[in-house]
């Protein structure tokens, strides 16, 4: 009787099973082989084709244009502004020209994605407008590095220094083709994780800032801006509570620091 | 037949094989359970000692700030319209993360369910398997009870065809009890919950890289429905391997030895997948079909769900086909 009972029982799950799991194997066959509900392929094409002449910008403006990853793009900010909301605020005491500004910042950009941007052409337009280019890149070469250990780290490290050197050169070449006279203004990277570093990749982070630097100064108009000075001590007011943008004051701490830098520029412009 | 399959189940009961593999279940579950809970504690601790603020409980604000971010990305120009259909998805996960009061960190039966099987369906589940298969006909062949079942006034065809119905019954139950101790003791764990939230998937290999434009999220139940469906048709596919191999090896320990060795050697082969090209048509490298699903595949062309699919089905008949006529022509000294 009890085996009775039992045969039963298995052969009840295994009925019920099957059919339950038949239909599920179906189910994993379509969702993995169905084909991508719209193949979009005009949609990011907007803003290249409106103007064949390059630069129609109107004398009364000041362009300002945001490239690079998430810091450019204002991530962090509680109020979803940005350098894109403060800057304009900061410049408008130095200059009565209306302030235009783009942002073309993606969140986890690394340097040689912001090339690909570049040399897609699709920002040509835009870039030639601008009067001054803010550019913040590298945070994303360098952050994956630091769970490495202190052997691979060292050398993982030289590997992105150059290659990020050698893409922020082209990428350099490849702004001043389209537009030789604006300001390119860079910011320089901050630790954003001051509490646990050791002196090690303190040293690393202040390698990277001062090439970079370097690199920035050889192009006359453009200026690097240092960041990590204004963090270093105030990481708990101005770092979001992501860990690693700066939050709503510290983009306005930042932009103020800008500001000050072009200050005799904006006014000449 | 029906007789004849009611027969062979219940002599499997009796052998305690089936037993000693839920046996099996029960303690592995409870300890990667165990372990599943000790590494959640630590991430937490870690998360808090290097963010300096307790991450586990202002996960609220930090969640409300990703979806924020993420809605700003979504609506800028520069995109490409492919990163999108991702980014939707990531922000419905996380809305529903919100609405429902879900730390994301935090773990749940369902989650751990799914991800249990996951994990086992290359080498565990097929281990469990091979254990109740590979002694299926060697078993009876070193005890010398075939002749018994032989002499008896029924074709061959009709009891290897009910053995091997038997195996595909014991699988199932085999993956039933797989999912409902894990539910239960995972869910002594983190509780019973989380059968409702969206889970990522349909992913897909286009020219040699991961294409997500197609992601879509679907309820963490029929998530779990396609994980635990595909884990049985790889616990089919392996079952009708080895019991080819148990009809063609005389002896258990033997027939056990030979596929659990093939299986394991897999996993090393799987290393060479994308310059050798013939690995790729062997059962062993093609038995992570969940990856499929998950997003998780390494990204190598020509290796897709169906395809894989279509490997292991081959490798099923042809075995099926190697078993029946092997059995209906040896010669059996009665």
């Amino acid at each position: 009787m009890l085996k009775k009972s039992m045969w039963y029982s298995v052969l009840a799950i295994a009925c019920a099973g099957f059919i339950v799991l038949a239909s599920g194997f179906y189910q994993a066959i379509i969702v993995t082989t169905m084909l991508s509900p719209q193949p979009s392929s005009e949609a990011p094409m907007t803003q290249t084709t409106e103007d064949s002449t390059l630069s129609s910008k109107n004398p009364n403006s000041v362009q300002l244009l945001i490239l690079g990853d998430s810091v450019a793009k204002g991530t962090g900010d509680e109020n979803s502004k940005g350098f894109s909301g403060y800057l304009p605020e900061y410049f408008k005491n130095n200059t009565s020209k209306e302030i235009i500004v783009d942002n073309a910042g993606i969140d986890g950009l690394e340097s040689i994605g912001l090339l690909e941007q570049l040399q897609s052409q699709r920002l040509d337009k835009l870039i030639a407008d601008s009067d001054i280019i803010l550019v913040s890149i590298g945070g994303n070469d360098i952050r994956s590095i630091l769970s490495l250990n202190t052997l691979a780290k060292e050398d993982e490290f030289k590997v992105r220094l150059d290659n990020y050197q050698s893409s922020l050169k082209l990428t350099f070449k490849e702004l001043r083709n389209t537009n030789p006279n604006s300001i390119i203004i860079f910011l320089g990277l901050y630790n954003p994780y001051e509490k646990a570093t050791s002196l090690e990749d303190a040293r690393l982070l202040t390698t990277w800032n001062y090439n970079t630097q370097q690199l920035v100064e050889e192009d006359g108009k453009a200026i690097f801006i240092p960041t990590h000075d204004l963090l270093k001590f105030n990481v708990g007011k101005y770092i979001a509570q992501d860990g690693l943008h700066p939050n709503s004051a510290g983009y306005q701490a930042l932009s103020n620091r800008i500001s000050k830098s072009v200050e005799t520029i904006l006014t000449g412009l | 037949m029906f007789n004849l399959i009611e027969n062979e189940v219940l002599k499997m009961i009796s052998k305690k094989r089936l037993m000693f593999v839920l046996a099996i279940l029960v303690v592995l579950i409870s300890v990667f359970a165990y372990g599943q809970n000790h590494t959640a504690e630590r991430t937490k601790a870690q998360l808090a000692q290097r963010m300096g603020i307790s991450a586990t409980a202002d996960w609220r604000k930090l969640a409300d700030q990703q979806l924020i971010d993420m809605k700003n990305r979504l609506d800028s120009p520069y995109r490409d319209e492919k990163d999108k259909s991702s980014l939707r998805v990531r922000i419905e996960q996380l809305q529903y993360n919100l609405d429902n009061n879900i730390n994301p960190l935090e773990q749940s039966a369902a989650k751990f369910t799914t991800k249990f099987m996951e994990q086992s369906i290359f080498l565990f589940l097929p281990l469990l398997i091979i254990m109740l298969a590979a002694d299926m006909v060697s078993g009876e062949s070193s005890s010398g009870t075939i002749k018994l079942l032989l002499v008896r006034n029924v074709p061959r065809w009709k009891i290897l065809l009910s053995k091997y119905l038997t195996l595909m019954i014991l699988e199932i139950v085999v993956l039933f009890f797989a999912f409902v101790l894990s539910v239960i003791i995972s869910g002594l764990f983190f509780g019973l919950g989380g059968w409702l939230a969206p889970v990522a998937t349909g992913f897909k290999l286009v020219a040699g890289k991961l294409d997500t434009s197609a992601v879509l999220n679907v309820p963490q139940w029929r998530y779990t429905l396609m994980v635990y469906s595909l884990a049985y048709f790889v616990a089919v596919v392996v079952g009708s391997i080895s019991f080819m191999i148990s009809i063609l090896v005389k002896s258990t320990a033997a027939s056990i030895g030979i596929i659990m060795s093939t299986v394991v050697a897999g996993n090393f082969i799987s290393y060479f997948l994308s310059d050798w090209k013939i690995t790729r048509y062997m059962f062993m490298v093609n038995l992570r079909l969940t990856d499929y699903l998950s997003g998780s595949f390494q990204p190598i062309e020509g290796m897709t769900m169906l395809f894989s699919i279509t490997v292991l089905l081959g490798w099923a008949v042809a075995s099926i086909l190697v078993s029946f006529v092997y059995f209906i022509k040896q010669d059996i000294l009665v």
